[in-house]
């Protein structure tokens, strides 16, 4: 009972994953070495040259090894029949022999494709073969080798021929994203044909449909948005063009405005977040270049020079829009997203990091004055419309902390601080102090450059500890259990300062010394190896002793080995039989005592009439 | 709190006939302790332990002088110690059952941990109670008992220590079942006690009674007759052998009942022929072990190397039953007999699996056969002297068959029944234990098991004075010349010119055949049939440097070992997919690691084995 709920849980993986995997790339163990292998062995295999799909086979029955019973059918099923065609080619084989073999491939793929379509009821075999695209005629052929008259060489050979190809175009030549297709135009049609037929049928597109519909849906309801804002953008610049200069006018939303403020409003209440993915995206809230040229914004490279703000006319254009969608949820979820995006882009040096992080600073700027109670209510008019919020927001402060930190950049330290002065309840003293160390040294800025006075004073004072002090300290107390071997390296104290000089050295320090694990490891181990050494004196087994940096090899790779598919080959090999292994043969029975059979024949191969008679006595007659 | 109130007056009673001592020396303290890894833990410093130790008996005793034992606050059954370590007292018969590591001292009177007896004289214990697993149960001993000196004394009390220990376990039973109600009713859930967290501290977690292993009616009955036949005066040497489903817990009664030997006997012989789950070794294996040390964990906690190993390469059997019952007559042929010899045997019970299992117990002539069953689930027959007389096996076949054709071959004296005379054939015992909690392993995958005990393994490789637990791949490889070793590939035909690509980064075992590898060239030495020989360890093959001709292999066999060997076993277990795939901090594509692999595509998977049963038992449903 237990073994079958055990078994039953992977078995239902496989089928509810690929609507998963699509999403997120899983990374798992293959036979092969790498992509080159994998092409090597596709194109052996379909060359028709009978020696190199003979190579090719060799090198599948190592995978074979590999992958023990987790080797996929379609490469088993691909294996099994070129080698019928190999052996036909040879002529070795008389038609008969030849028939038994296609015979036994054909079925084994038919069964075992179709098999693992079954669902819990049991589907004729014709119908599951229609659904992945095998032609029918190939399964009545199974029928026939299985049930009826032996069916003739060319028939067996048209069919190996048959699913041969529908191995390529559905297997091969898909796995692996694989774009190696040779064939001509109508081919290609004809198999995408296939493809969409296959997939409308095979379940894993069942389970994936919900999905599609639902992302169908997602990339309908975008576009309305993204419309709706176009049209918001084009009457803004027709603002612009017509009272011209006076931007002050857009602050006076025109009626137009108003309508498309509502229709937003709309799309809002339907779905937020893609409201918000949709002003995010380019063109809106970050601007293309032309759209800064045509507000006469002079874009600069230099990240700080616009002190985390977004340029006036900018902010002035969509400013009417936002104030009237900043809602609390929604500033909640356009401030993560943000973040998100930032993750996204955080090391590229173009508009887009740096304009979502002038408009999370614009935010938070306005949360903060609102937050404050200082909005001033006699101050005039305009003043007052600028800001980008109205009522006091009070968000989910944790929550953008953690989205911000987990979108580090340059800025991080800055906008970890303006959040963490503005968030309430407040994180306590020492809480926020330490996150914004932690923040700037993961950012490598040094202490937060903008801090106030009150929380970076002292942190100059200190050196900042970092994992590589830590394990600077285990090798320090490890050396000196080792009676102080290497003591000058005392002096390596990594101290980080502000500056990126002192962080190239280190990492250079690092490339030429060694990484500081490994020295651990080192140090800690080189008493062990030279033991080990010695206790391997005379022996075949050493120590390797070529100074290699193992930790720069995966497992499977050696330094100055390509990864040339080839590069395993061997050309010379020797075979040693062993005499006194039980040879299968004698194992027919347990009866016979095999304690004496197994005793080493000492005259050479030949065996004496003693050897005979024992062997004889062995023997048993069912 | 109430579980005290109850507790108390039970253990003034049993105080109260030892007289002088105040509170009852049936009061045991134990101390878990260091909540580091306890395998380091116990390779460190044994010289400070001893120097801390007297102190702690000094500080457990100071309880009972107090009176505190039991305890004079109700709740106060555990104090923290020091830094990781905390004291726990236990009144007689009292459970603690327990998930997490630490390692357990006792300090006073006796607990017993897995039917093994930990007495104050024990040194520090490291004891494993994952969640993978029942749960283990702490139990306080009533009274104790003082080390004998000499052998005479030895016995006697061994002699008495089983009189009682029968006692105990009927005893035991009845304030499980007990306790569990109890500790429901008054314990709240939701509360975390001071207790809990003094337990945290050292690493464990306090759960149910009824996540324990529950031992049931038969289950005992069964332990006693086997520990009277194993030290108590009897003809021959005990082989015992367990049979039975999958997930019926006969490991767990396996090392239940080894604890239990160990706590009369300094050594049980122990065999493993489930080449599935292994208790000591990594999977594919069958061993023969001497365990002198009680087995407080599941297998992935105590991977060693058994004085024999054979590696057959594959977790499962069917396909090749012919070698398998080679290796098991060849490991079975290496067992001295002069200790009690524990067998454990696959579960594949079902069909040929229930023919080979015949053929095993005709092979290994037991004298005790455990047959775990699910009392509902008739999964197989009772293997009554009889059944096993007459059945036919998968290689052999049942008496009345093979009787005449044995005639005149006189000088077969087989492992086999002797032929012929039907009566002096060796009649086993059948104890049928119907275990009432068969949860053991069934809540993990096999296959996690699997590589659990591969990855249990691999931790040989670290060194135990680096705080940190290195990647595999920047430990420095052991290497070998081609031609010094011998290579065979077990399961599948590889082609000679491409067996590189089999071998590179895989698990071999690292064998010892008898023949020196001859060597012609510098090339490989292929063997031209599997070998059964004795295996000294496992290895990763890191790399194949085809150009100087040399195996790199990561392994954790000590030198002293490892030059004996010249022989890779090349089996169908593959290396835990976690080690590939987390390797850190490598630039560029790892081998054998790929995220373009994509499942969803018809024929990617695997074959599947038993949909066909499946698919067979619905069509009946249907019909």
């Amino acid at each position: 009972m237990a073994a079958r709920a055990g078994t039953a849980s992977p078995r239902g993986r496989p089928s509810a994953s690929p609507a998963r995997r699509r999403l997120k790339p899983l990374r798992t163990v293959v036979a092969w070495r790498g992509r080159a292998e994998w092409d090597q062995v596709m194109v052996g295999l379909y060359c028709g040259d009978s020696r190199l799909q003979q190579g090719a086979l060799d090198r599948v029955s190592a995978w074979k090894s590999r992958y023990g019973s987790k080797m996929p059918l379609a490469v088993d099923c691909t294996a099994e029949l070129i080698r019928c065609k190999v052996l036909d080619s040879s002529g070795r084989l008389k038609s008969h022999e030849l028939i038994l073999s296609y015979g036994l491939a054909l079925v084994r793929f038919v069964n075992l494709i179709t098999e693992r379509k079954q669902k819990t009821v049991r589907l004729p075999l014709r119908q599951l073969a229609r659904e992945v695209g095998i032609p029918v005629w190939v399964v009545d052929l199974r029928h026939e080798l299985t049930h009826g008259k032996l069916p003739r060489l060319a028939l067996c050979r048209k069919g190996c021929d048959v699913v041969l190809d529908w191995l390529r175009k559905m297997y091969w030549n898909r796995q692996l994203g694989n774009n190696l297709c040779e064939k001509d135009e109508d081919e290609k049609q004809e198999q995408e044909e296939v493809e969409a037929n296959a997939e409308l049928n095979s379940d894993a597109w069942v389970i994936q449909t919900p999905q599609h519909a639902a992302c169908q849906k997602h990339k309908e309801f975008h576009e309305k948005v993204r419309d709706v804002l176009i049209s918001y953008k084009n009457e803004q610049f027709r603002v612009m063009e017509t009272v011209s200069k006076s931007r002050e006018l857009w602050f006076d939303s025109s009626s137009e405005v108003d309508w498309i403020l509502a229709q937003i409003k709309d799309l809002m209440q339907e779905n937020r977040v893609a409201v918000a993915e949709a002003l995010l995206s380019d063109g809106f809230l970050i601007p293309k270049m032309d759209c800064l040229k045509m507000l006469n914004i002079k874009y600069e490279a230099n990240k700080e020079v616009w002190q985390f703000k977004i340029p006036p006319i900018f902010y002035c254009f969509w400013q009417p829009l936002l104030s009237g969608l900043l809602s609390r949820n929604f500033t909640q979820i356009l401030i993560e997203k943000m973040f998100m995006e930032l993750r996204e882009c955080s090391d590229s040096s173009e508009l887009r990091p740096q304009f979502l992080i002038n408009w999370i600073s614009e935010l938070l700027t306005g949360i903060a004055k609102v937050n404050a109670g200082k909005k001033k209510q006699l101050c005039n008019k305009q003043e007052s419309v600028k800001e980008l919020f109205l009522h006091k927001v009070p968000l989910q402060w944790i929550r953008v902390t953690d989205s911000c930190l987990q979108a580090p950049c340059w800025a991080t330290p800055h906008l970890l601080q303006m959040i963490l002065t503005i968030m309430r309840p407040r994180l306590s003293r020492s809480s926020r102090k330490n996150l914004l160390y932690l923040a700037s040294i993961y950012t490598e800025g040094g202490p937060p450059p903008l801090s106030s006075p009150g929380l970076s004073s002292d942190s100059s004072e200190q050196p900042i500890y970092t994992i590589e002090s830590l394990q600077w300290r285990a090798r320090q107390e490890n050396q000196v259990k080792n009676q102080g071997q290497i003591v000058e390296k005392e002096e390596n104290v990594p101290e980080r300062d502000n500056g990126v000089e002192e962080v190239e050295e280190e990492e250079e320090e690092m490339v030429t010394e060694t990484n500081p694990l490994e020295g651990l490891g080192h140090s800690g181990t080189m008493v062990a190896i030279a033991e080990k050494r010695a206790a391997l004196q005379g022996s075949a087994w050493q120590i390797t002793a070529d100074e290699v940096r193992w930790k720069d090899f995966p497992l499977g790779k050696l330094p100055g080995q390509t990864d040339d598919p080839d590069g395993l080959m061997l050309d010379n090999y020797s075979m040693m039989s062993l005499l006194d292994q039980p040879v299968r043969e004698e194992w027919k029975s347990l009866n016979t005592n095999s304690a004496e059979l197994n005793i080493p024949v000492t005259g050479g191969l030949l065996w004496t009439q003693n050897d005979f008679y024992k062997i004889k006595s062995g023997l048993q007659l069912f | 709190t109430g579980r005290w109130r109850r507790a108390a007056p039970r253990t003034g009673r049993g105080g109260a006939g030892r007289g002088a001592a105040p509170g009852g020396g049936g009061g045991s303290a134990v101390m878990p302790a260091r909540r580091s890894r306890p395998r380091r833990a116990l390779a460190r410093a044994p010289a400070r332990a001893s120097r801390t130790e007297a102190a702690w008996r000094e500080f457990a005793s100071s309880f009972t002088r107090t009176g505190m034992v039991p305890p004079a606050e109700p709740g106060l059954v555990a104090v923290e110690a020091a830094e990781g370590t905390a004291v726990l007292l236990l009144p007689p018969q009292q459970a603690l059952t327990f998930t997490g590591k630490c390692r357990l001292r006792c300090l006073y009177g006796a607990v017993r941990l897995l039917g093994f007896a930990v007495a104050s004289h024990h040194p520090g214990l490291p004891v494993f109670s994952p969640a993978t697993h029942c749960a283990l149960s702490l139990e306080a001993l009533p009274g104790a008992r003082p080390p004998a000196a000499d052998l005479r004394q030895l016995r006697a009390a061994a002699r008495g220590a089983m009189r009682s220990h029968r006692v105990r376990l009927r005893d035991g039973r009845v304030p499980f079942r007990g306790h569990s109600l109890l500790s429901r009713i008054f314990e709240p859930q939701s509360n975390f006690t001071p207790e809990d967290a003094v337990l945290a501290s050292v690493g464990i977690v306090k759960c149910s009674p009824d996540n324990g292993l529950q031992v049931s009616e038969s289950t005992c009955l069964a332990l006693e007759e086997l520990i009277q036949a194993c030290c108590g005066e009897y003809e021959g040497i005990p082989v015992v052998l367990v049979c039975g489903p999958k997930n019926t817990g006969k490991s767990t009664f396996n090392r239940y009942l080894i604890n239990l030997l160990l706590n009369h006997l300094p050594v049980v012989e122990y065999m493993e022929c489930d080449i599935g789950q292994a208790e000591f070794t990594p999977p594919g294996c069958v061993s023969l072990s001497s365990v002198t040390e009680p087995v407080l964990g599941p297998p992935y906690t105590h991977q060693q190397m058994p004085h024999k190993v054979v590696y057959y390469g594959q977790t499962s059997c069917e396909q090749d039953t012919e070698r398998y019952l080679d290796v098991v007559k060849y490991v079975f042929s290496c067992c001295k007999k002069e200790v009690p010899l524990v067998i454990n045997t696959m579960g594949w019970v079902k069909g040929d699996g229930l023919l080979l299992l015949i053929d095993l117990i005709r092979l290994l002539s037991p004298s005790h056969i455990v047959q775990m069953d699910l009392c509902d689930w008739e999964a197989m027959p009772p293997l009554t002297p009889d059944h096993v007389h007459f059945s036919a096996g998968l290689h052999t076949k049942g008496k009345q068959q093979s009787k005449c054709k044995q005639l005149g071959l006189g000088d077969l004296e087989s492992w086999k029944y002797p032929e012929g005379e039907d009566m002096s054939a060796p009649q086993h015992k059948l104890l049928y234990v119907n275990p009432e909690f068969p949860r053991a392993g069934a809540a993990v995958h096999s296959g996690i098991l699997h590589d659990m005990s591969i990855l249990g393994y691999l931790g040989h490789l670290q060194s135990p004075d680096i705080g940190a637990v290195l990647p595999l791949h920047c430990l420095v490889p052991y290497q070998v010349p081609f031609n010094a070793v011998a290579l065979r590939v077990i399961h599948t035909d590889v082609a000679p010119s491409n067996i590189m690509y089999a071998v590179n980064a895989s698990w071999v075992g690292l064998c010892c055949i008898p023949e020196e590898v001859r060597c012609q060239t510098d090339g490989p030495v292929l063997l031209t049939q599997t070998p059964i020989c004795d295996c000294l360890g496992f290895g990763i093959v890191r790399g194949v440097d085809v150009e100087k001709k040399l195996y790199h292999i990561l392994t954790p066999v000590p030198p002293e070992n490892l030059r004996l060997v010249n022989c890779l076993l090349l089996g169908n277990i593959a290396i835990p997919e976690c080690v590939l795939v987390g390797q850190q901090g490598i630039e560029g594509e790892i081998p054998y690691v790929t995220s373009d692999y994509n499942y969803s595509i018809v024929g990617s998977g695997k074959l599947r084995k038993n949909k066909q049963h499946l698919l067979k038992r619905k069509e009946c449903d249907y019909a």
